[in-house]
């Protein structure tokens, strides 16, 4: 069954007065995730741009249970809620837990790793802006390879942590990838990940303006990008079988990475490294853009 | 005067709505054309989600809108035009190259 | 009710089962994890219906209570030293959170050098964490204090510590009255508040402005200055039901005419019993004053102890360095501006160093044969 836009719910469970900065993807990520989750959900969100931009002093942009947790206990609190709701019998609620890429990668992994390896009830939500943005945009394990950031101007010198792989290494039995600039396929998702009772793991492209060096209104158009050119790939592993979701049209890479400040310094070497990397890994001819 | 507070910090559920932040510090925001064929694909890009369809009507919030300008970039008939705000000079003498 | 052969371990498990906790969640670290294993064993045998969280450190073991008690259970948890360190980021977060978890901690020392033997270095790190701190002498006082955590955690809507020495309690057995579940119950009922509750949903946590933040603070300090008069309110409460009376806050013993005090928590309180007897067969005015809660730190009540005295000695286990024992510097300041009497303060039984009736009565001598200590405190036991 094909998800259409007028079938989601019009109702925002979180977004509006949110204190995200202009063309923020995260919050456009939360907004798109919560048409797939409904209210039936509690969210665990660590220290993030995520959980700055969701509540201050008395206010919350969220319309369900929010808790902005401490940096690295995201998935752990997620899993003392989803046994606190067990222990009381409530069954139908979605626990959620809701991290940047270093709550989920870095000084989060710990908790995530664990939380999957029990296989608990809930969902992990990644979504990565590539960098520390609550903090400026240092370089994390997800800054992709050459990227610059603000305490490495000359650009990252190792690759991104393949997170979806590490995930699934954990035999999970859904982990996918998404991309806000493919709305119906994150909520197509998302919901597949609400539908079980298990562990699952979703991974969310969502471009910063500021530290990704583009006009705010090109977030979800550089997301796009992303896709398109093969190096975001959109898949999901459910039970073990991997299914690609969107075949991108394979724009040169360049036509993604160029517009971006953080890749400024890139040669033409460079992109055609990242070029025929793309073109390697997707069996593509050589050379060919 | 001690503030009087709830027990464990928090906050009511969608409170921020009431005094959104971002509309302080637009510079522009989006006016949706006769083109629009209520696709709704823009609300989903929003990030305040400040486009609303009301009453068969494409409607901007703009108590939310913070003016990023994707809802414009993405709307694949181009029907979103962003507008600038009366912002002091620049509101009152528009910039050379938005005369047309 | 049944008398019972129970290790300090056993009495805590015994206390969690009795309170039917609905979460456990904790990390196993040495001396603590009798207790743990033994709650487990209750989970798999059927006796207790309670969701365990088998999580990965023991800093994701208090954050996963915490997720707990925030979903509105009733939640528990045991951890001692290292684990208690690394779990500190959440100690406090918990308590800002005013959630009522109850955490049993099998006291030992501090890494570096290594060591798993008991002293009271690990609790007195979190002493202002804004966790209650009750302290325990013997096994049947570990259970029943354990059972008046929850009363008084959910009464004050603040964690607390139920602190007990490790191997000298966690690993000994004595006879343990344990209460009939009904009883319990009837003392401890359950009233449940979820911060976390899809039917009224709120957001925890919010970045909170100078505008705020310190009045949070303040409310959060009257509630621990609440604890004063709730912890000898449920300590009454449970005396009443169960016919053992731990006084709440601070316990004289002998103090009547009394001339010289011992200051004391934990373990070295029930061998300084037996020395303080011994000491009044030879006609010496020596009492004794338990401290049971250390957090919040009852200093009214211990200046009222200490009314009438010429002299105090106080035994802590465990060093701030550079400023002497925590115990040593709170009665201090206590008496500080009410009464000018010495105050001898000694360092003992660190990294378990043998601290037992000989050497309580040796403190007890030197600290009244000698006019002025070297310094604030003295280390004895070297």
């Amino acid at each position: 069954m094909t998800l259409s836009i007028k079938d989601l719910p019009q109702e925002d469970l979180f977004g509006p007065g949110n204190a995200g900065c202009r063309g923020c993807g995260a919050a456009i990520a939360g907004r798109q995730a919560m048409k797939a989750l409904g209210p039936r959900t509690i969210v665990s969100i660590p220290a993030s741009c995520m959980a700055t931009l969701s509540g201050s002093n008395q206010r919350t942009a969220w319309q369900v249970p929010f808790y902005h947790t401490l940096f690295e206990i995201a998935p752990a609190v997620a899993a003392g809620i989803r046994a606190a709701l067990d222990a009381q019998g409530i069954r139908d609620v979605n626990v959620v837990s809701w991290a940047g890429d270093a709550g989920t990668a870095d000084i989060g992994f710990q908790s995530l790793s664990g939380a999957a390896e029990r296989n608990d009830a809930i969902i992990h939500v990644c979504y990565d802006n590539e960098m520390y943005m609550n903090t400026n945009g240092q370089t994390g394990s997800q800054t992709p390879l050459y990227a610059i950031t603000s305490n490495q101007r000359k650009g990252k010198q190792t690759c991104k942590k393949d997170m979806l792989a590490i995930m699934l290494a954990h035999g999970i039995g859904y982990a996918a990838s998404a991309s806000i600039s493919h709305p119906l396929d994150l909520i197509a998702k998302l919901k597949k990940a609400a539908a079980r009772r298990s562990f699952s793991y979703v991974h969310i492209l969502t471009p910063c303006y500021r530290g990704w060096g583009i006009p705010t209104d090109q977030s979800v158009a550089v997301a796009r990008k992303a896709v398109e050119c093969g190096l975001w790939e959109l898949y999901e592993v459910e039970d073990g079988v991997r299914r690609r979701t969107y075949e991108p049209s394979f724009i040169p890479v360049a036509e993604y990475l160029a517009p971006q400040g953080r890749f400024k310094n890139l040669t033409a070497d460079k992109i055609q490294e990242m070029q025929d990397a793309v073109n390697r890994y997707y069996h593509r001819e050589e050379g060919k853009a | 005067m001690i503030k009087d507070l709830p027990v464990v910090p928090s906050a009511k559920a969608g409170s921020m709505a009431a005094a959104p932040a971002g509309a302080a510090w637009r510079e522009q925001h989006p006016v949706i054309g006769t083109a629009c064929n209520q696709c709704l694909e823009c609300t989903l890009f929003c990030p305040e989600g400040a486009l609303v369809q009301t009453g068969g009507n494409m409607t901007v919030m703009l108590s939310l809108c913070n003016g990023c300008g994707i809802c414009a970039v993405e709307c694949r008939l181009q029907a979103i035009a962003m507008v600038r705000e009366y912002t002091g000079v620049s509101g009152v003498f528009p910039l050379r190259e938005e005369k047309v | 009710m049944s008398v019972m052969l129970l290790t300090g371990s056993e009495a805590a498990a015994y206390a969690a089962k009795l309170a039917r906790i609905e979460v456990l969640s904790y990390y196993p670290i040495t001396p603590a994890f009798p207790a743990m294993e033994r709650i487990s064993k209750f989970i798999e045998d059927g006796e207790l219906n309670t969701e365990f969280v088998r999580v990965e450190c023991d800093h994701s073991a208090l954050a996963a209570a915490l997720g707990a008690a925030l979903a509105g259970s009733r939640t528990f948890t045991v951890s001692n030293s290292q684990g208690l360190l690394y779990m500190t980021e959440v100690m406090y977060h918990v308590a800002g959170l005013r959630q009522p978890i109850v955490m049993a901690v099998a006291n030992r020392a501090l890494s570096a050098p290594h060591s798993r033997f008991p002293e009271h270095g690990d609790a007195i790190s979190q002493d202002a964490s804004g966790w209650i701190q009750l302290f325990c002498e013997n096994n049947q006082e570990i259970l029943d204090t354990t059972l008046q955590a929850f009363k008084i955690a959910e009464t004050c809507r603040l964690p607390v510590m139920v602190n007990y020495e490790g191997y000298i309690q966690s690993h000994t057995q004595e006879e343990v009255d344990v209460p009939e579940q009904k009883a319990v119950d009837a003392l401890i009922p359950f009233n449940r508040i979820a911060a976390l509750d899809v039917n009224n949903p709120q957001g925890i946590n919010t970045v909170t402005g100078p505008e705020f933040y310190m009045d949070y603070k303040y409310h959060q300090n009257e509630a621990m200055e609440g604890a004063l008069k709730v912890i000898p309110q449920v300590a009454r409460e449970f005396a009443q039901v169960f016919g053992r009376d731990w006084q709440g806050l601070v316990e004289g013993y002998r103090m009547e005419d009394a001339r010289h005090a011992v200051v004391a928590m934990g373990s070295l309180v029930s061998d300084a019993r037996i020395v303080v007897d011994a000491l009044r067969n030879e006609g010496r005015q020596v009492g004794l004053v338990k401290i049971r809660s250390f957090r919040p730190f009852p200093a009214a009540a211990l200046r009222s102890m200490l009314s009438a005295v010429d002299m105090v000695t106080v035994l802590d286990k465990n060093i701030i360095f550079g400023a002497g024992g925590a115990l040593g510097n709170d009665t201090k300041a206590a008496l500080y501006g009410y009464r000018s009497l010495p105050v001898k303060s000694y360092i003992c039984g660190l990294g378990g160093r043998s601290v037992g009736t000989r050497e309580i009565r040796q403190m007890i001598d030197l600290a009244e044969n000698r006019v002025e200590q070297r310094r604030d405190y003295e280390w004895f036991g070297l």
